[in-house]
C-alpha cells in the first residue's frame, strides 16, 4: 500500500516535471498563476501546448498499462501483451487504412475495430480442436498478425501525400505531439468506461488465474470470461492508440513493473498500479523524448522503444534460462 | 441427493473413451474410481464435475442434468479439484483459500462472517491455521496440496471431487491426506469423489469403489466386493492375491 502511494507520488511529480520543462521552462508558480487566473505564460502551456499532451499522456499510458496487465494475467505469460501480440499493429493499420481513404470515422472507433480483428486473427490462427492454445503460441501467432499489420500499414503510406505520409510515420512510432482536450477527453471517457468494465471483470480474473478447470468449479464461465476479458483489454489498447499512436513497449513494461515495484497482493491493486506504471513510462518516455536533442521534439515512441528493447530481450533471456521457450 | 451418470459417452474427436456408462454415486460416502491408465477414469470425473461435455447421455444431479443448471448454483452444490491446478504468483495460503469462495459472493459483495468463518474452518480442517500468511511456494509439497483442498473446502458443498489428490506426494502424506477427507466425510457429511491409482490406500479409506477397465465399469461397490481377484485380471490383467489387510481389515491386493 505504502509503495502503491509512492508510485502515485512518483507519477505526479512527474506530470509536473513534464509541465514545467520543455522549449520554455516555466516555475511552479507560473504554472499555479496560470491555473487559478487563467492568463499569462502558465495559463498557454496548460490550456493549449502541454496540459493536453500530458493529460493524453496520462490516459494513453493508463490504458496500455492496464491492457498489458489483464493479457499477462490472463495468458499467465509477462510476454503477454497487446503490442507484442500485434493488437496495437493492427489497431495502427486501421488508423491509417482510414486516413488513407479519406474515411472521417471517429478514430477510437477505427482503432478499436483494427485491434479486435488483429485478436480475432491471432484465435483463429491459433485456434486448436480439442486442446487449449499455449499461450506463447497465442504470443508467436501474434507476433506475425503484428508483423503483417506493420508491413501493410507501411505500403498504405506509400499512397500518401508525402506531408500525410510524415505525420503518419510519425504517429506510427508513437507521438504526442499537437494533441488537443479532444484528445483527452476522447482517452480519458472511454478510458474511464473500459475501466469501469475491467472492475466487472476482476473476481472472474481472480478466478482465471487458479487455471481453466478450478474456476470453472467455482463456478464461473470459462469461455464466456476469457472473450470477455480480452475483448476489454484490446478495446483499452486501442483507445491508447487512437490518440497517441501503438507506443511500444509500455503495454509490455508497465505490468511487470509496478507488481515488482509495489508489492500489490491483490488482483485489483495490480491492475490499478499497471495503469499508474503506464502513465508514469509514458509521461517520462514523452518528457525525455522531448528533451533529448535540444530543438527536436522526437515522438514518445522512440523513447519507450529505446527502454523497451532492451527489456524485452532481457524478458526473453530469463524465460529461455526458465525454460519457458 | 445423488449424483448420477445415465449412458454418458465421452471421448474425444473419433475416440470414444467410456461408451454407455450408467452409474449412481452414493451420497454421503468416500467413492474412490480406480482403474488402469487411459481407462478414462480423470475423464469420467471431469465430466462428472462438468468440465467437459458428453458425446451422448447425461450427468445428473437429483434429477436435474448438470449442463443445465446455472454455474453458480452448480458451485455451491459441486467443488472439483483438479489435478494440477495453477498458483498465482506469491499468493499466500490464506488468500487462496479465500478464493473458495467465490461461488458464495455477490459482485463487489464485502467479506462477511460466514466467509471468514468458512475459511477459518478450511484451514483448521487441514491444518494450515498457522500458515496462513505464508507464501505458497514456500510450502512443502504435502502442505501445498493441502491449501488447495482448503480451498475447496471453504466453497462448503456437500459434494466434493478430487483428481488424483494424492499424486506426486510420497506415502506418508499421500496418507495425510486421505485421513483428513475421511476425517472431514465423518464430520460433516461431505460426499467424496476421487481419483486414486493405489489400490491399497483406496480400500483402506473408501466406502465405495468404482472399478473400471478398458471396456467399461467392471464392478462397483463395497472395497470387499469390488477387489476381487477376477475383476482385478479383468480391469487391470493383473495377476493378484486379495486378503485382508491384518491392520485395518480391509482387503489388500498383493501383485503375483
Amino acid at each position: 500500500m505504502r509503495r502503491g502511494i509512492f508510485l502515485s507520488l512518483m507519477l505526479i511529480a512527474s506530470i509536473l516535471v513534464a509541465l514545467m520543462v520543455g522549449q520554455v521552462d516555466i516555475g511552479v508558480a507560473d504554472l499555479w498563476q496560470g491555473l487559478i487566473t487563467g492568463e499569462g505564460p502558465g495559463a498557454l502551456l496548460l490550456g493549449t501546448i502541454r496540459g493536453p499532451r500530458v493529460a493524453t499522456a496520462v490516459g494513453a499510458g493508463a490504458v496500455l498499462g492496464l491492457s498489458g496487465a489483464i493479457f499477462q494475467t490472463l495468458f499467465r505469460n509477462p510476454l503477454a501483451a497487446p503490442d507484442i501480440m500485434g493488437f496495437t499493429a493492427g489497431a495502427g493499420l486501421a488508423v491509417v487504412a482510414a486516413i488513407a481513404m479519406g474515411l472521417a470515422l471517429p478514430m477510437p472507433l477505427v482503432a478499436s475495430l483494427g485491434g479486435l480483428v488483429a485478436a480475432v486473427l491471432v484465435a483463429l490462427f491459433s485456434w486448436r480442436r480439442d486442446a487449449a492454445t499455449p499461450p506463447l503460441t497465442l504470443i508467436l501467432v501474434g507476433l506475425g498478425v503484428g508483423f503483417a499489420a506493420s508491413a501493410l500499414t507501411t505500403f498504405l503510406m506509400t499512397f500518401l501525400p508525402t506531408v500525410a505520409a510524415g505525420e503518419a510515420q510519425r504517429w506510427m512510432t508513437g507521438s504526442l505531439a499537437a494533441r488537443d482536450w479532444g484528445h483527452v477527453a476522447q482517452v480519458w471517457g472511454l478510458g474511464v468506461i473500459l475501466g469501469l468494465l475491467t472492475l466487472g471483470q476482476v473476481q472472474s480474473l481472480t478466478v482465471l488465474e487458479l487455471g481453466a478447470d478450478l474456476a470453472a468449479g467455482l463456478g464461473l464461465n470459462v469461455e464466456r470470461a476469457r472473450w470477455g476479458l480480452a475483448g476489454t483489454g484490446v478495446l483499452l489498447a486501442a483507445v491508447g492508440v487512437a490518440v497517441a499512436g501503438p507506443i511500444p513497449f509500455v503495454a509490455l513494461m508497465a505490468g511487470p513493473f509496478s507488481s515488482r515495484f509495489t508489492g500489490a497482493r491483490t488482483l485489483g491493486g495490480r491492475l490499478a498500479a499497471a495503469a499508474a506504471a503506464g502513465a508514469l513510462i509514458t509521461v517520462l518516455g514523452d518528457l525525455a523524448a522531448r528533451a533529448a536533442v535540444p530543438g527536436i521534439q522526437l515522438p514518445v515512441g522512440v523513447m519507450t522503444g529505446l527502454i523497451g528493447a532492451p527489456y524485452l530481450l532481457w524478458r526473453l533471456s530469463r524465460e529461455m534460462e526458465r525454460g519457458e521457450l | 441427493m445423488s449424483l448420477r451418470a445415465e449412458a454418458l459417452t465421452l471421448g474425444y474427436r473419433d475416440r470414444a473413451i467410456i461408451e454407455a456408462l450408467d452409474l449412481d454415486l452414493p451420497r454421503g460416502g468416500m467413492t474412490t474410481i480406480l482403474g488402469p491408465n487411459g481407462c478414462g477414469k480423470s475423464t469420467l470425473l471431469r465430466a462428472l464435475a462438468r468440465l467437459i461435455k458428453p458425446r451422448g447421455g447425461r450427468v445428473t444431479l437429483d434429477g436435474r442434468d448438470i449442463h443445465a443448471l446455472p454455474s453458480r448454483g452448480l458451485a455451491r452444490e459441486m467443488a472439483i479439484l483438479p489435478q494440477s491446478p495453477l498458483a498465482p504468483d506469491g499468493i499466500t495460503v490464506g488468500d487462496l483459500v479465500k478464493r473458495g469462495r467465490t461461488p458464495w459472493r455477490g459482485f463487489l459483495a464485502p467479506w462477511n462472517d460466514e466467509d471468514a468463518d468458512a475459511c477459518a474452518d478450511a484451514l483448521a480442517a487441514v491444518g494450515l491455521s498457522d500458515l496462513a500468511d505464508r507464501p505458497l511456494q514456500e510450502l512443502s509439497g504435502g502442505q501445498r496440496q493441502r491449501a488447495w483442498i482448503a480451498l475447496v473446502l471453504a466453497q462448503r458443498t456437500p459434494l466434493l471431487l478430487l483428481d488424483e489428490p494424492t499424486t506426486y506426494l510420497d506415502l506418508v502424506h499421500q496418507l495425510e491426506v486421505l485421513s483428513l477427507l475421511r476425517q472431514r466425510n465423518r464430520d460433516t457429511g461431505l460426499t467424496v469423489i476421487s481419483v486414486l491409482h493405489d489400490l491399497n490406500l483406496a480400500a483402506r479409506f473408501s466406502d465405495h469403489l468404482v472399478l473400471l477397465g478398458p471396456d467399461g465399469i467392471v464392478a462397483t461397490g463395497s472395497p470387499q466386493n469390488v477387489l476381487h481377484p477376477d475383476r482385478l485380471m479383468q480391469a487391470f490383467g493383473l495377476r493378484a492375491q486379495v486378503m485382508p489387510d491384518p491392520v485395518t481389515g480391509s482387503p489388500m491386493v498383493i501383485p503375483l
